[in-house]
């Protein structure tokens, strides 16, 4: 009988284990379950910011950590800025960089790149990045979802604008995308994600470009009138301007008078002007600068990053210079300027005529036979972490300098370049932009040009010397035919220390090898 | 709660029951047939029709066991001595049976009983791929960390060196077998898993909370007939810690203690001061004005001989049934490099008794250590090696700092100024009640054991306002602390029938079972900068207003629940079967994938038994085995299958307007992901001739790892982020084993007794896909220098981790060095006129192919003798130190660096870090220890005295060119903590 009352006894401990002890899930315990996020207002706010930081931040941590990018990125260079500037600045004859046995880099430095180039394969993946976050944004802000969560009108209203930004900055990326790497997918918020997606033409990505910015322009303030930050229908014209200026590489159509039509609207908005103080663009206090249409934003506490001016502003300090002049804890003796855009300064240093080369450093020679030496070159540090008036900014590692992503100088020029396109305006206005830019530039009028001397070539040399690091070059080039082949030479171009022709193929990047394979629709853009 | 209402339920269950006759018995003793020895704590199996019962010897090798008047099979059995036969015995009421047996000592290959998943097994019996290795058998002299007990003895098992002592912890079984989730074994201490995940990371080696004087036995698992009980994560294999217990009848007291003197064996191949004068003289002129007049050898000032204490006591012993053990231990282990030491307190208590008239079987353990470690702070070894040997550490007590921030900060200031300091606590412990069913079904007993893996840690660093870094970043001083806490609770009951089956000729062993485990862990830190004090180190947080602060907490949270079986039967002795499966439920799936199942099979046939072999005198013993199974990998973050938002810190805002905004970001998962599944297969012989004075064991295995966890680049657009953790890629290990143990010499009439034991294995590692396109490759293996660059591949075809280099160019067999174009330097491999990144190409791999380890043990009266070796033949190491430090370039700029030597040989002006000159065979000898003992006996009040010195890392001969070809699991010789040559002496008294 005992036996019998044991043998049951141990029997149901069995099953009391069996039935209450059999399910192993567990709830993810610090992530945020994406079914519960939205229950909270505040996270359509966090999530467009999130699209927003993805051009200014790497990770999720500040600085180091969860970053942005898997696969081995090193997270330092994968900030979108520092990736976009070197690849539109080092292939040129504005900079190089001088850190050598990085191989990716001197692939960059001297326009020679493979499909496996490190740099170009993290551009590729920060660009659709952006594209998947505004993607995820405009998914998860339907009426449907919204009504369904019993989202309140007035956050309501106020998310259709945000929507409108989202929207904006998913064609930002996509504009880099074609100006860069040509052909893309286009993928939306209601592109079905199953399967891989289809590539599109250039010239299907420029008019989705085109088509989004024109569609959300009237969703966004006026120009000048969004809060820090943020965009607003300045910088939806400034991204139409560009596009139409480049529009003929992009499609083999030029749209040189859409691109004047924009350029005029924000120059005559008044909710830009010129700069007196050309330093003050560059500082750590340029969130103060008028001239800014859209910044990056930079803060040395609560936006660590290694890109961005962080990388600007060290990368272009080494040799001579010292760290604390420029608000930082040293120099990364990086980016210096080739002699070829130096060339274009009659002289530099201290008491130069052209003010715009005043704060720039002799190293030991101008000329760079040794792409890794960083004394080589030209010490040429626009970006700084002081302010205007002379103070560091907050931190002496990471940078409070915003990134000047567009300005009204380069609306001065683009309108000059415009004019001798024919694509319309006046050759006397767009001498006097020039000079109101020169002027600024030497302190008086004495550097100005004769409009009979203003042609295209000038415009370009004249975009070097204001916009040099500003990450314009590769394209002003391309679009000016010079990029490749053999008219315009510059030291290392085509890997030979006094450079020598390319050929064109290489005026778009290729698609990275890891895409190609992880899409199999894709196409590899021609020569590579 | 429910566990231990359940393990109560049992105990009470239990307290009924009546006593038994105790005037019947059978008794006698256990002596060895070398040298007639009395064997202690042997074990004696009395089995009869509704009894079976162990009982050990005492330590005059003597036994009784109680029984009622029967018949029974009494058989004994001791690690380390061949099993004797059977005797058959029957016993009337009221008499005392007398039975003496002789033991042979075997050789260290073949031990009699060994532990295995859910039970033990005797080795005869087994068809898989088992090893234990005894306490006698352990590596001698200074072992912080379990680990290295076992090095070079278990052919198939790789210890990964780490020269710091109780530094991290790698072993390899068999080689790895994933690229993502963990390559480690699962450890097993007295049947608690363990964690050693990275979560404790502020602690050193998981294992360190061990005191090697504790564990008698390490039991490798490497096959799948033998770790596919542990289901989910025996994939690399498993090893099993049994910790000791009481032995012998009378209480007995030992106490060990050592002193150890560590000196370093070899430095990085750096410049002199005067070469370096040379150097800057010839390349950078302009630089001559930097340089300083001393001749400082940096490397040499962090380092030092250090030494160490060890002092262990013990009290244990058997009484009645109860056998107790209980042990003390302190270590305090100063490292070679300057500011790092270890020091630890362990405790351990074993209790085990036989209770309700030997019905109710109860053990428990309970370890509990603290580690204090001191850490090198900062990057001095690196500092060290970087800077400029021309000046002097400091001068008129001002240490010597480069004027521009980024030049490398003053390592011996470092050391002085900063601190950087952890201790661990670690609990482990286990309860279990065993209770014996023999009088209701013969042979069969169950098992419940519930189980905890406790460990709190803090690691706490410091720098003043007054440290270089501080100045330079003008941080005003800083302090940060980590605060892991983990705790790992596991409950498992398990049956056991076994059962000869005399009418079939057969005995069975079933095992079944179900076991549930939960882990959680908190993760919080802080670290304040700009404090308002430096006084205080790291004892006080003092803030001011402007003070940056940062907090942080995490906490994770896993399950893991299985059911098991497994089934032995032998049949007429020599045909072996075995079969087990386990249904694993893990919480880190989604539910739909959340269960596994995992299957083992095996067969052997004890081909000495047969007839047509039984004249065959000089072959004592012949086995083949046959086994096939299926293990499973789980060992990487938990949740990877739900959409998470992950939301930003504070130094990752957005402003919007005046306001900084919190940004949570979406993950890209895959919902499907499930774990990594092995399938392995093993063919073995073990054999033994002359008696098994030479014994053996020979296997070959094939392991397909498929569904690798992988990171792999989506296509972009849809998914939010580039890559997404999933079920890709497959790669294969297969190789060959050999142990061999042979006693040379028998040491009869106390002559010399000598052993060799050889452990030889090789394996092939193979990546056969690592995403859906067959062509694909990852590149892997960060290396210092070059921010981004990355030397090894993923590579399907090529063995993991290959490295990913150019191709030096030579010319009439000369490779071409110096200040060349990489076109010049390297062979363009495409054709394009272009050295770009199409011209790298897998060349070489850092795992050895060949993995031969010795050990050699002598006696002679009352001295012992012992020395292992080990050889690895070609494995490959990258050295980074050569690669990073070896080109002309870093002597410009206003900080310059010191150089590696091989720069004298390249006349590399530009880093070449992707050159494979750097890649070079690192295959070595290495003679690990060697060491000698005398026991003294007969000592009046003393039981045994016995004196011993150790060496280790007596030489080694490789023609690897950096600090240590064991460059670590990946192969890249970065900065390593430089290897020390060890002498320790000490003694062993027992009461």
């Amino acid at each position: 009988m005992n036996r019998i009352i044991r043998t049951t006894l141990v029997a149901a401990t069995a099953l009391l284990v069996g039935v209450s002890c059999t399910d192993p899930t567990v709830a993810p315990k610090s992530t945020i379950n994406s079914e519960t996020v939205f229950t909270e207002a505040s996270a359509y706010k966090s999530l467009l910011a999130k699209v927003y930081a993805g051009l200014a931040l790497t990770g999720q941590q500040g600085c180091c950590g969860a970053p942005d990018l898997g696969g081995g990125f090193d997270e330092g260079f994968s900030q979108y800025w520092r990736l976009y500037m070197q690849m539109q600045t080092l292939p040129t004859d504005d900079a190089m960089i001088a850190w050598g046995g990085d191989q990716a880099l001197s692939e960059l430095n001297t326009g020679m790149w493979s499909s496996s180039n490190g740099f170009l394969n993290a551009m590729y993946y920060r660009i659709f990045f952006q594209v998947a976050m505004a993607n995820v944004f405009l998914r998860e802000t339907t009426n449907a979802k919204l009504d369904s969560r019993g989202v309140s009108p007035a956050l309501k209203a106020e998310i259709q604008g945000y929507r409108a930004e989202a929207r904006f900055l998913r064609a930002l990326s996509y504009y880099h995308g074609v100006d860069l790497f040509g052909p893309l997918p286009l993928v939306d918020e209601n592109t079905s994600v199953a399967e891989p997606p289809a590539q599109a033409t250039r010239a299907e990505v420029y008019d989705y470009v085109v088509a989004e910015l024109i569609a959300v322009r009237n969703e966004l303030p006026a120009m000048g009138a969004a809060e820090y930050g943020r965009v607003d229908q300045g910088a939806v014209a400034m991204l139409l301007a560009k596009s139409y200026l480049n529009a003929g590489i992009y499609t083999g159509t030029t749209k040189y008078t859409e691109a004047m039509a924009e350029v005029t609207a924000i120059i005559g908005s008044g909710a830009y002007s010129i700069d007196a103080n050309y330093r003050r663009i560059f500082s750590a206090d340029n969130n103060t600068s008028p001239e800014l249409i859209f910044a990056i934003p930079q803060d040395g506490i609560r936006m660590k990053n290694y890109g961005g001016t962080t990388f600007l502003v060290h990368a272009n300090v080494g040799g001579p210079m010292n760290g604390g002049d420029y608000g930082i804890n040293g120099g990364w003796w990086g980016l210096r300027m080739r002699p070829e855009t130096r060339a274009l300064f009659p002289a530099i240093g201290a008491g130069a005529a052209d003010r715009r080369a005043e704060f720039w450093v002799d190293l030991n020679t101008p000329t760079i036979s040794n792409m890794f030496d960083y004394q080589q070159g030209t010490g040429s540090p626009k970006f700084t972490n002081k302010t205007s008036g002379g103070a560091n900014g907050q931190d002496l590692e990471f940078t409070d300098t915003d990134v000047p992503v567009w300005r009204l100088a380069d609306v001065y020029l683009m309108y000059a370049e415009l004019n001798l396109r024919a694509g319309g305006g006046t050759i006397a206005q767009a001498t006097t932009y020039i000079n109101a830019l020169r002027g600024r530039a030497y302190g008086d009028n004495s550097g100005d040009v004769l409009q009979a001397d203003v042609d295209l070539a000038l415009v370009l040399d004249e975009r070097a010397r204001e916009l040099y690091m500003e990450g314009h070059r590769r394209q002003d080039l391309v679009r000016y035919g010079l990029f490749t082949g053999g008219a315009k030479l510059w030291s290392w171009k085509g890997n030979d220390a006094a450079g020598v022709t390319t050929d064109a193929f290489r005026s778009l990047y290729p698609l990275p090898a890891s895409e190609l394979i992880a899409n199999p629709k894709l196409t590899q853009n021609t020569g590579y | 709660m429910w566990r231990f209402g359940a393990l109560t339920l049992v105990a009470v269950l239990c307290a009924s029951e009546p006593a038994l006759a105790q005037s019947t018995r059978i008794t006698g003793t256990v002596r060895s047939a070398d040298g007639n020895v009395p064997i202690v704590a042997a074990d004696v199996e009395v089995v009869g029709a509704n009894f079976r019962r162990v009982a050990p010897t005492r330590d005059d090798g003597r036994f009784t066991v109680a029984v009622e008047a029967g018949t029974y099979l009494v058989r004994v059995r001791r690690i380390g001595f061949a099993a004797d036969s059977a005797l058959n015995v029957a016993v009337a009421a009221g008499e005392t049976k007398t039975l003496n047996f002789t033991l042979v000592a075997r050789a260290a290959q073949i031990v009699g009983v060994t532990v295995v998943g859910y039970g033990t097994q005797d080795v005869r019996d087994n068809t898989g791929s088992v090893r234990a290795v005894t306490a006698r058998e352990f590596n001698p002299g200074r072992v912080v960390s379990a680990e290295q007990l076992i090095a070079s003895k278990v052919p198939g098992v790789q210890i990964i060196d780490n020269n710091e002592p109780g530094g991290g912890i790698s072993i390899r079984i068999r080689g790895g077998t994933s690229i993502n989730a963990s390559n480690e074994p699962l450890y097993v201490v007295d049947g608690v898993p363990l964690n050693i995940g990275g979560g404790l990371s502020s602690g050193r080696n998981p294992l360190n909370f061990l005191n090697p004087q504790d564990i008698r036995e390490i039991t490798v698992l490497k096959d799948a007939s033998a770790t596919a009980i542990y289901g989910s994560r025996g994939a690399n294999g498993v090893l099993l810690i049994t910790t000791k217990s009481g032995s012998s009848r009378e209480p007995s007291f030992s106490y060990t203690s050592s002193f150890s003197s560590s000196t370093v064996v070899r430095k990085p191949d750096l410049m002199s001061a005067d070469e370096f004068r040379a150097a800057v003289t010839a390349q950078v002129p302009a630089n001559v004005g930097l340089l300083g007049t001393a001749n400082t050898d940096w490397v040499d000032r962090v380092l030092r001989s250090s030494g160490g204490a060890e002092h262990n006591v013990a009290v244990s012993g058997v009484r009645e049934d109860m056998r107790y053990r209980l042990s003390l231990g302190t270590l305090d282990q100063n490292g070679i490099l300057l500011g790092t030491r270890t020091k630890r307190i362990s405790t351990a208590a074993s209790y085990s008794d036989l209770l309700l008239n030997d019905r109710l079987e109860f053990r428990a353990n309970f370890k509990g250590t603290r580690n204090d470690d001191l850490y090198t702070p900062g990057g001095v070894l690196g500092q060290a090696a970087n800077m400029d040997p021309t000046q002097a550490v400091s001068t008129n007590g001002v240490y010597f700092q480069w004027a521009a921030p980024l030049g490398t900060n003053n390592p011996i200031a470092d050391l002085n100024q900063l601190q950087d300091e952890g201790s661990t606590f670690r609990s482990v412990g286990n309860v279990e009640a065993k209770w014996f069913f023999s009088e209701w079904v013969d042979g069969l007993s169950a098992t419940m054991r519930s189980g905890f893996d406790y460990a709190t840690s803090s690691r706490t660093s410091f720098s003043p306002s007054t440290a270089q870094a501080d100045i330079e970043l003008a941080r005003g001083g800083r302090i940060w602390r980590n605060l892991p806490r983990q705790v790992n609770t596991v409950f498992e009951m398990f049956g056991n029938f076994n059962r000869k089956l005399d009418r079939y000729d057969m005995s069975v062993d079933l095992t079944g079972g179900y076991t549930f485990e939960q882990q959680k862990g908190d993760y919080a830190s802080f670290s304040a900068e700009r404090l308002s004090t430096d006084l205080l180190g790291v004892n006080y947080v003092p803030t001011t207003s402007t003070s940056v602060l940062v907090n942080e907490l995490s906490v994770d949270e896993s399950k893991l629940i299985s059911f098991f079986g497994r089934a032995n039967v032998t049949w007429k002795g020599k045909y072996l079967f075995s079969g087990s499966l386990r249904r694993d439920g893990s919480s880190k799936f989604a539910p739909e994938n959340q269960w596994g199942v995992f299957p083992a099979v095996g067969a052997a046939w004890r081909m000495v038994d047969e007839d047509f072999m039984a004249d065959m005198n000089w072959l004592s013993d012949l086995k083949v085995r046959f086994s096939w199974g299926v293990n499973g990998n789980q060992a990487f973050g938990n949740g990877l299958y739900v959409p998470t938002y992950t939301p930003s810190g504070g130094q990752a805002q957005y402003p919007f307007g005046n306001t900084f905004v919190t940004t949570i970001r979406p993950s890209a998962v895959d919902p499907n992901i499930k774990w990594e599944q092995s399938t392995s297969t093993n063919f073995g012989v073990d054999f033994g001739f002359l008696n098994d004075r030479l014994t053996g064991t020979l296997d070959y295995y094939d392991k397909d790892t498929k569904d690798l966890i992988n990171t792999v680049p989506v296509p972009a657009g849809t998914a939010p982020g580039n890559v997404v953790v999933t079920n890709i890629g497959s790669m294969n290990n297969k190789g060959l084993e050999l142990g061999v143990s042979w006693v040379v010499l028998e040491g009869r009439n106390r002559g010399w007794r000598y052993e060799a034991g050889f452990a030889v294995s090789n394996n092939q590692n193979k990546i056969t896909a690592i995403s859906a396109n067959e062509t694909d490759k990852i590149q892997v293996g960060g290396i210092s220098g070059g921010v981004g660059s990355r030397i090894q591949i993923l590579q399907p075809g090529s063995p993991i981790n290959s490295f990913f280099v150019y191709e030096t160019r030579k010319v009439n067999g000369k490779t071409v060095f110096g200040n060349l174009p990489d076109t010049a330097l390297y062979v363009d491999q495409n054709g394009d006129n272009i050295i770009n990144q199409d011209d790298l190409r897998p060349y070489k791999d850092p795992a050895p192919r060949w993995i031969i380890g010795h050990t050699s043990t002598a006696s002679y009266r009352n001295w012992d003798f012992s020395a292992t070796a080990r050889m690895y033949l070609g494995n490959y190491t990258y050295n980074n130190m050569a690669s990073s430090y070896g080109y002309y370039g870093g002597l410009t700029g206003s900080t310059p660096s010191n150089r590696h030597r091989s720069v004298l040989e390249t006349g590399f002006v530009n880093p070449q870090f992707y050159s494979d000159y750097y890649v070079e065979d690192a295959s070595f000898l290495r003679l690990d220890n060697i060491s000698a003992a005398y026991t003294f006996r007969g000592l009046r009040g003393v039981q045994s005295l016995r004196v011993f010195g150790t060496v280790q890392n007596v030489f080694t001969s490789t023609g690897y060119s950096g600090v240590d070809p064991l460059a670590g699991v990946n192969g890249i010789d970065n900065n390593l903590f430089p290897a020390s040559r060890t002498m320790t002496f000490g003694m062993n008294i027992a009461f």
